[in-house]
């Protein structure tokens, strides 16, 4: 019998992990052993205090920055009874507590003197219409206190599906907004296997690079052909990947695509300084690098090409197809439909594609509470669009050779 | 319309196409075209694939398709190395997916309860070469379990009553890291008795999402000034079949042109007439890790 071969996920110094406080507000942080997490209103802990736990956990902060686990929540035991809001009004006079006093008890929370359940206690005892509400109310009422007072938070693991989550929520711009189910349905299209070799451009700061790169073992590779001379891939920077798993990715500037490699010819003058010596190093290694990556694209028959660009689609993809094997899939990404229309004619009319198909998806999350099962009363309005094609073994076509 | 065919030297593929020898496609390309025997019609020769799978398999049950299949493979953080439980196989149209996304050094458990369907199944992933990645047996998890304790990274449950088998995930998923369930139901009713009994078995982080694809076709259609009915010039405003032939065979070209004049003419995209409006809820729950003092 298999068991799971893969490490537990343990937090290790220097990795990145979401923090989701109660608020719902979240952020990415570096965890720094010697340097301690700003929450804000929420308090500081050590960084120290999560390296080496695992994730699944809520933790309350104490006074000192140190950090206590509990298991998250579960469901409340609200339910309906006769309680209804026939006679509630709402009045600020309600809340018997004065500004000064809440305010005072905000700041003992803080330094620790006092916990957040103390507070959530003193305002519903102190609240006139509390007794009154439906069960529901109070409960929602306690949730509200909870997200203002709690100095608790979730840390997330750096997970395709948390990152793509993170920013679509926060920096949806930074990932021309892909959403996680749209960004799913591009790996499953593109058949992404542990050593599959895939050809990407990917504008949307790589999170679809690091999507590719975490669905790849030994033998998987990532060929990313970028604007400018070096790759904004800045989304895999808090994947905490392995060296081995970074060495997976290949990276080609569009400006040398057509590149012809000169042998090295760079010779140390006599008397060469240490700084010359390694300036040759560094200049040599840079060549060697393109050198083989052009040797990599230039074998052609990818496996998939997957392409999320700002430049116009169809040109992407007429210069990169030519590397595309046969029976391999195209699969392009747009946050706008628009951008794939003539695309899309293009590639149903062309004799070297199949299936050619645009789809948008739609992802709605539900509550699920008893007695209170209804879909979020907010949903995303959009994630994104895929255009796909089977792309088909050329017949006899010439090579393509720079314009 | 797609099927598959075991290639043997000698045989003979016969379809409404016409009569495609064997022989013709030994030492293609996948991705090649082969002409009839007759030369009057042809096929195109594809790799197969889990998402092509999923389209032609013979179901013997409803089965996932590719945006649940998806979705739920990410949100498990499905990846290689990955050991997955399944219950029910179903038609494996998902297990196929799964095989492919953990490979290879994950493992699948499916369990399936239906003896003849346990058979179809093995028979398909032992014609597939699966058996190294997937395991499938044949029980009731439901009266019996899974019979694995702490092994799974995530269980996936697409059965009548799944709250009955919460107890027996619980056991399976490992307990060193982060264990992740999925429950697939079409009735809301499922989903709340499924999230009741998650809480009582103390998973956390319980939420449900639906996922839906929606198809656009896309045409280049006139559409000129109002002018020209002021003109009492007639326009076609429909392409007839002659036009929509001819524009299909036209290779490599750009913005099709149209007899109206280009000028006139716009590429419009509108959804499908049909489209899925439910497939399954998704229920997503985490069992956190033991703590250690």
């Amino acid at each position: 019998m298999i068991a799971s071969q893969l490490d537990p996920t343990v937090i290790k110094s220097g990795d990145n992990v979401i923090i989701r406080m109660p608020s719902t507000n979240a952020k990415i942080v570096t965890l720094s052993p010697t340097k301690s997490v700003s929450l804000g209103k929420f308090g500081s802990f050590n960084a120290s205090e999560l390296i080496g736990k695992t994730f699944g956990h809520t933790y309350e902060i104490e006074k000192g920055g140190s950090i206590v686990p509990h298991t998250i929540a579960g469901f409340d035991s609200a339910d309906i009874t006769e309680a209804n809001n026939k006679e509630i009004v709402d009045n600020p006079k309600s809340q018997k507590l004065t500004f000064q006093e809440i305010e005072q008890l905000k700041t003992m929370s803080l330094s620790g003197d006092v916990s957040a359940q103390e507070i959530i206690a003193s305002l519903t005892e102190n609240n006139e219409s509390f007794d009154k509400k439906t069960e529901f109310s109070k409960s929602k009422y306690i949730l509200r206190k909870q997200r203002k007072f709690m100095k608790s938070f979730v840390p997330l693991e750096t997970s395709v599906y948390n990152l793509c989550n993170y920013f679509f929520e926060f920096n949806p711009g930074k990932i021309r907004g892909i959403r996680t189910d749209t960004l799913s349905q591009v790996l499953s299209l593109a058949n992404v296997y542990s050593n599959a070799r895939i050809l990407a451009v990917d504008d949307g700061q790589g999170i679809i690079i690091g999507a590719l790169l975490s669905r790849m073992a030994a033998g998987g590779q990532v060929l990313g052909v970028h604007d400018g001379d070096v790759s904004n891939y800045d989304v895999i920077r808090y994947m905490n990947f392995t060296p081995d798993t970074r060495d997976r990715l290949l990276t080609l500037p569009w400006s040398k695509l057509y590149h012809n490699v000169e042998p090295f010819t760079e010779q140390l003058a006599e008397g060469a300084s240490a700084d010359d010596k390694s300036g040759r190093e560094r200049r040599l290694r840079g060549h060697s690098k393109l050198s083989d990556t052009l040797d990599n694209i230039r074998r052609g028959e990818f496996d998939a090409l997957v392409i999320s660009t700002n430049y116009n689609p169809k040109s992407v993809i007429e210069r990169l197809v030519p590397y595309l094997g046969g029976s391999r899939m195209l699969v392009v990404y747009d946050q706008s439909k628009d951008a794939l229309l003539e695309t899309f004619a293009w590639l149903r009319q062309s004799p070297d594609f199949l299936n050619v198909q645009l789809t948008e998806s739609w992802l709605r999350e539900y509550q699920v509470l008893p007695s209170r099962t209804h879909p979020m009363m907010n949903t995303s309005g959009g994630g994104g669009f895929i255009l796909s094609a089977i792309h088909l073994a050329p017949v006899d076509k010439p090579a393509t050779s720079s314009s | 319309n797609m099927l598959t065919a075991t290639v043997k030297t000698g045989g003979v593929l016969n379809n409404k196409y016409g009569s495609f020898r064997h022989n013709d496609m030994i030492g293609l390309k996948y991705g090649s075209m082969v002409k009839s025997h007759d030369g009057k019609g042809f096929v195109y020769l594809l790799h197969p694939t889990p998402a092509l799978w999923t389209q032609v398999v013979p179901h013997r049950t409803q089965i996932l398709y590719l945006p649940d299949i998806s979705f739920i493979s990410m949100y498990l953080d499905l990846k290689p190395g990955k050991v997955v439980i399944e219950s029910g196989t179903g038609s494996g149209s998902f297990s196929h997916s799964l095989a492919r996304t953990i490979a290879p050094t994950g493992h699948l458990y499916t369990f399936e309860y239906h003896e003849l369907r346990v058979e179809t199944a093995k028979k398909e992933f032992i014609e597939h070469n699966l058996t190294d990645i997937v395991t499938i047996e044949h029980r009731d998890v439901l009266a019996n379990g899974f019979g694995k304790v702490g092994i799974a990274d995530a269980v996936f449950l697409d059965l009548p009553a799944p709250w009955d088998a919460v107890a027996a995930a619980k056991e399976a998923l490992r307990r060193d890291t982060i264990g992740r369930v999925c429950s697939f139901s079409p009735c809301i009713e499922q989903v709340q008795r499924t999230a009741l009994a998650l809480d009582e078995h103390g998973f956390a982080d319980i939420r449900m999402y639906e996922c839906l694809v929606k198809d656009y076709e896309v045409r280049t259609l006139p559409m000129p000034d109002i002018e020209e009915a002021i003109n009492g010039q007639k326009v076609n405003f429909k392409l007839n079949k002659n036009d929509r032939k001819k524009r299909k065979l036209e290779s490599g070209a750009n913005t099709p042109t149209g007899e109206n004049g280009s000028s006139s003419e716009v590429m419009l995209s509108k959804p499908t007439d049909q489209a899925r409006g439910h497939t399954s809820y998704l229920t997503f729950a985490i069992l956190a890790p033991e703590v250690k003092n």
